[in-house]
């Protein structure tokens, strides 16, 4: 497994760094330069465009420049913003990356689940009416023209409904008096949802072990203990209200990149469930006389799962452009909304940057989705 | 001479040309499969929905040439100068009413549309070649040049279509054309090429191959006449996923700004942002056509590839 | 009065398919007492895995049993429902299935599918027990314990079959249907297989229907014999019965269709003609068509299946060629 995982971070070194030489090289070859656009007016006489040229370096061999590149983003410096100047874009990035993350792994994790449960218990109903109109409210999550759908749920819930904000990451109005910047609230934010999130989920694990009679009382702990703690943690920091905004200003953009993703999801369960009832192994489980429920649970549904979590990579990818498109009609300033701006401006450091860390972002998932793999699927064996 | 079979007799003197008997077997192939997709209505559906916008595509023309006077009904230059306020809510004269620009809605609508078909096509079609012609060529060859290849479509995979796209348009001036060729290169070295590679690497073992091999058949001949026909049932499924994709891609990236197309269902919703009225629900008809005729031809796509999915894949037909 | 484990009572049988009903089990009558080896042979298509698949009601959705009875321990269980029917699943009555190369999940230890099965109908007994059973199990059918904890890819092929049988007999079940359980076996591993299963079976004083389309084998693992074409059961008999005194004309088609090593170099016969279409099956005897005895009344009626000899029935209008 080591060895495995040894050649396998190798390997998407290189591939990271091949990605790299092809989008340097592919935007250095764009007619013009930073030079070009610093010095566009045309009051600025012509010798200064070269002086300045030679200053920041770009009349060296595009070769040696790469090398400055690399040398650079592996240290820690990505460059500085032509936008926001002079700000590095390592601490762009450093702001924007936790939201879109917060966004994409929520999604991400909650799509999946739900998908693969409805799939399966669709699946088993085959041929029913709810069968029917289930898989139509997919097929249609799936291909609905996000910005679209995105703006339908602005419309529901913020103009009809008036319960959620129609946008943006925080109401300005409500953070005037705010004793501490954006960034720590969300930080804790964060900090308090991990911390939640990681003993609840112990909880359910434990409760796996025990004897049958205190497992139901200790799911229903684990998940009354850590909201009650994280409620009562916000109210006493005092930062309760700015905490509450920032969570009301969420709901929606999550709710929405989870939707999109949940069609693939449970689509791709239904037809893998479809394809494993026709195993004999099924046909066993009925002949030894199980429940209904756990020859489609343990039996179905578990080995429905190795081809939809192999699907997950590509879900990923879904995932990913569907949040930077909720971001950016929902003005939610994630790494996402970071990219497009940065890319209509041509602030170029700021492009590259952002999709590099996007880069990595898929090739980390993709790694870990085929180490998951491992361990559903015990015929592989790295 | 005659030889006697079972009670039935051969006659050895006939010959039926080569060509007859491919173009037969081709044709009961065909039947049968369309029975198979007929069976299912997603599938119909689907193909409904196609043939539904091709026709809206072709009536532009018609249109354009009989009833509607290209001044007021342009879908580019139009402008309707008896409306005094646009956009104009839906009337008689314009049955889904006008832009802020004042064009036609409708007229726009349609126009559109044989540029999403062109679009779609054109990228299905680049990403079919590629993808075959480098699966068969991994999955035959192994090695080294397997590697390579998979290690590329492993770069390419790695980052998503969207933010690729973003980052390139903002680089060079992406029109329709250029959209569908980088749509289709990035389709074709992708994902598609894994999955018709492992296609290709279960046709690769099968009898008849050695068979070739073994009478003598060049590598070439092998790949061209024996592997990829067998490879195209999948790669014509994989089709329909790549034109959803690539209408899809370009209704987002004309929405954000980022293509120099003129006209398009994506341009139209951003004509309708850029003049401020995407969130006002009374002009609905600057963002509901635009958006369910994209959801409608992509869903369309989709369900096809799915019905087909059915006629390749026997084991998920319903008896 | 003789001790049945199963009684099936003319058992009738459709499936729905786009192009019509087929009819695949047509007025099947046998019983198998206890302790008792029956063999069902038969061509491919002639209704033998129909009627394994009823004897557990695990046919497919668009399978009707339009009338009939299966009376198991003298209980019918044509008309129970899935709860029902699932607790005397594997309890009473069991299956070993064709090609067991994919009855085992692949995603479980092949323990854990023994022991899921134990879990269900022995709820009383205690975890060690159960694992000493499943040893008892291995070892009953040829299998070294230790493996027990491996995943069913790690098996080889015959070690799966035994696997597949040492979980058919989990739950000591009166009856074991199984489904030719060798044919997928190289010869050398089915003859021990084979020994073994027999030696179970007397050991046991279990009750077993072994299906499969090769004669040979049946002779080996059972005491009496039914032969079966399109649908109908047209003889059974003792085994030896079978082979030295066959009355229908297609077991004596059957039976010399065998070359012996003893004896005279007799000429091999065959049966001429196809099995028939069962959308559109022969009027009267389903046989009619192929049979060189066949009159009239062979294609108007269907022969009636009754005692021709003690404990030798057959469904002819001619035995053994007489008029």
């Amino acid at each position: 497994m080591w060895k495995f995982l040894g050649k396998r971070l190798l390997q998407m070194f290189f591939t990271l760094l091949l990605f790299q030489a092809v989008t340097y090289f592919l935007i250095d070859a764009q007619p013009g330069d930073i030079a070009d656009l610093l010095s566009h007016d045309p009051s600025i006489p012509p010798g200064e465009r070269d002086r300045l040229r030679a200053e920041l370096g770009l009349d060296r061999p595009p070769l040696e420049r790469f090398v400055k590149y690399i040398g650079n983003f592996y240290t820690g410096n990505l460059g500085v913003s032509f936008n926001e100047y002079p700000r590095q874009v390592t601490d762009i990035i450093k702001e924007r990356l936790p939201r879109t993350l917060v966004l994409f792994f929520t999604a991400s994790i909650i799509s999946f689940w739900a998908g693969f449960i409805s799939g399966k218990i669709l699946a088993w109903r085959r041929g029913t009416f709810i069968e029917y109109a289930a898989t139509i409210a997919g097929v249609t999550l799936y291909t609905v023209f996000t910005p679209w759908f995105a703006l339908m749920m602005i419309w529901l819930f913020s103009v009809k409904l008036g319960w959620l904000p129609a946008g943006k990451f925080l109401n300005p109005e409500v953070w005037i008096t705010a004793p501490v910047s954006a960034n720590a609230v969300f930080g804790r934010l964060i900090g308090t949802g991990f911390v939640g999130l990681t003993v609840m989920l112990g909880g359910f694990i434990i409760s796996n072990q025990v004897s049958r009679k205190m497992r139901t009382p200790l799911r229903v702990a684990s998940i009354i203990v850590p909201l009650s703690a994280a409620l009562l943690y916000w109210s006493l920091s005092g930062l309760g209200i700015w905490g509450g905004d920032m969570l009301k200003h969420l709901v929606l953009p999550v709710m929405t990149v989870t939707l999109i993703a949940y069609g693939g999801n449970m689509l791709l369960t239904r037809t893998s469930m479809l394809e494993t009832l026709r195993e004999d192994y099924i046909l066993t489980a009925r002949a030894k006389g199980l429940p209904d429920k756990v020859v489609r649970d343990r039996h179905a549904a578990r080995n429905a799962l190795l081809p939809v979590w192999t699907g997950l990579v590509f879900s990923i990818g879904r995932s990913i452009s569907g949040g930077i498109i909720t971001e950016t009609i929902f003005s939610w300033p994630g790494l996402g909304l970071t990219l497009l701006n940065a890319s209509l401006v041509a602030d170029i450091p700021v492009a590259m940057g952002a999709l590099t860390v996007i880069a990595i972002l898929t090739l980390v998932s993709h790694l870990v989705a085929d180490i998951g793999y491992a361990f559903l699927d015990p015929r592989i064996r790295y | 001479m005659t030889m006697p079979t079972n009670g039935l007799t051969v006659s050895t003197a006939t010959r039926i040309p080569l060509w007859k008997i491919r173009l037969k077997l081709a044709w009961r192939a065909t039947k049968t499969s369309w029975a198979t997709f007929a069976e299912s209505p997603i599938g119909l559906i689907g193909l409904g929905v196609i043939i539904f916008f091709g026709l809206f595509a072709l009536a532009h023309p018609i249109l354009m040439h009989t009833v509607w006077d290209s001044s007021t009904y342009d879908p580019q230059m139009g402008y309707d100068m008896e409306i005094a306020f646009h956009p104009a809510n839906p009337s008689a004269r314009h049955l889904l009413g006008t832009d802020p620009l004042g064009r036609d809605i409708l007229s726009q609508l349609m126009y559109s549309t044989r540029y999403e078909f062109v679009l779609g096509i054109l990228s299905a079609v680049v990403t079919v070649v590629i993808a075959t012609t480098i699966g068969a060529a991994a999955a035959y060859y192994g090695g080294l040049i397997d590697a390579v290849l998979m290690r590329l479509a492993d770069l390419v995979i790695m980052v998503p279509f969207l933010p690729i796209l973003i980052v390139l348009s903002s680089l060079t001036e992406v029109g329709m054309f250029e959209l569908a060729l980088l749509i289709g290169v990035l389709s074709g070295f992708g994902g598609n090429t894994i999955v018709i590679k492992s296609q290709a690497l279960s046709v690769k073992v099968k009898p008849f191959i050695e068979a070739a091999r073994i009478a003598g058949g060049s590598d070439f001949h092998i790949i061209f006449t024996h592997l990829i026909p067998n490879l195209l049932p999948i790669a014509l499924l994989y089709m329909m996923f790549v034109v959803t994709s690539a209408i899809f891609s370009e209704a987002v990236l004309s929405y954000f700004g980022l293509t120099t197309i003129r006209m398009s269902w994506g341009i139209m919703i951003n004509t309708a942002q850029t003049q401020g009225y995407l969130l006002r629900f009374d002009t609905w008809y600057l963002l509901i056509p635009a958006s369910l005729a994209i959801t409608l031809l992509c869903a369309a796509f989709y369900l096809v590839g799915r019905a087909l999915d059915e006629v390749v894949n026997p084991r998920l037909r319903s008896r | 009065m003789t001790d049945n484990v199963l009684e099936v009572k003319n058992l009738t049988m459709h499936y729905m398919t786009r192009k019509g009903p087929v009819s695949a089990v047509n007025n099947v009558n046998f019983s198998v007492a206890r302790g008792e080896s029956l063999g069902l042979v038969g061509e491919s298509g002639c209704g033998k895995t129909s009627i394994a698949l009823s004897l557990l009601k695990l046919l497919p959705d668009n399978a009707d049993i339009k009338q009939g009875q299966i009376l198991i321990n003298s209980k019918d269980i044509v008309p129970l429902n899935y709860a029902e029917i699932c607790k005397l699943r594997w309890k009473q009555i069991s299956m070993v299935f064709q090609a067991a190369m994919n009855a085992l999940n692949p995603v479980y230890t092949v323990e854990d599918q023994i022991l899921e099965a134990m879990q269900e109908h022995l709820p009383h007994l205690s975890e060690a027990e159960m694992d000493r059973r499943v040893d008892e199990l291995f070892k009953l059918v040829g299998l070294d314990p230790k493996f027990k904890d491996q995943y069913p890819h790690q098996y080889s092929g015959g070690m799966r079959q035994r696997a597949v049988i040492a979980m058919a007999l989990s739950c000591e079940p009166d009856i074991i249907v199984a489904d030719e359980p060798t044919t997928a076996l190289d010869v050398i591993v089915q003859d021990a297989l084979l020994k073994r299963i027999r030696k179970i079976q007397e050991k046991l004083n279990m009750a077993m229907i072994y299906i499969s389309h090769d004669i040979a084998v049946i002779a080996e693992v059972s005491d009496r014999m039914g032969v079966m074409y399109a649908g109908n059961l047209i003889e059974m008999a003792s085994t030896e019965a079978i082979f030295h005194h066959p009355i229908h004309p297609y077991t004596m088609g059957l039976m010399s269709a065998f070359p012996s090593i003893v004896g005279d170099k007799t000429e091999l016969t065959t049966l001429p003609g196809e099995p028939p279409d069962l959308l559109n099956p022969p009027t009267g005897c389903r046989y009619h068509p192929r049979c060189p005895y066949a009159t009239a009344i062979c294609s108007q009626e269907m022969p009636e299946y009754r005692e021709h000899e003690a404990q030798h029935f057959a469904a002819c209008w001619h035995p053994r060629g007489e008029v």
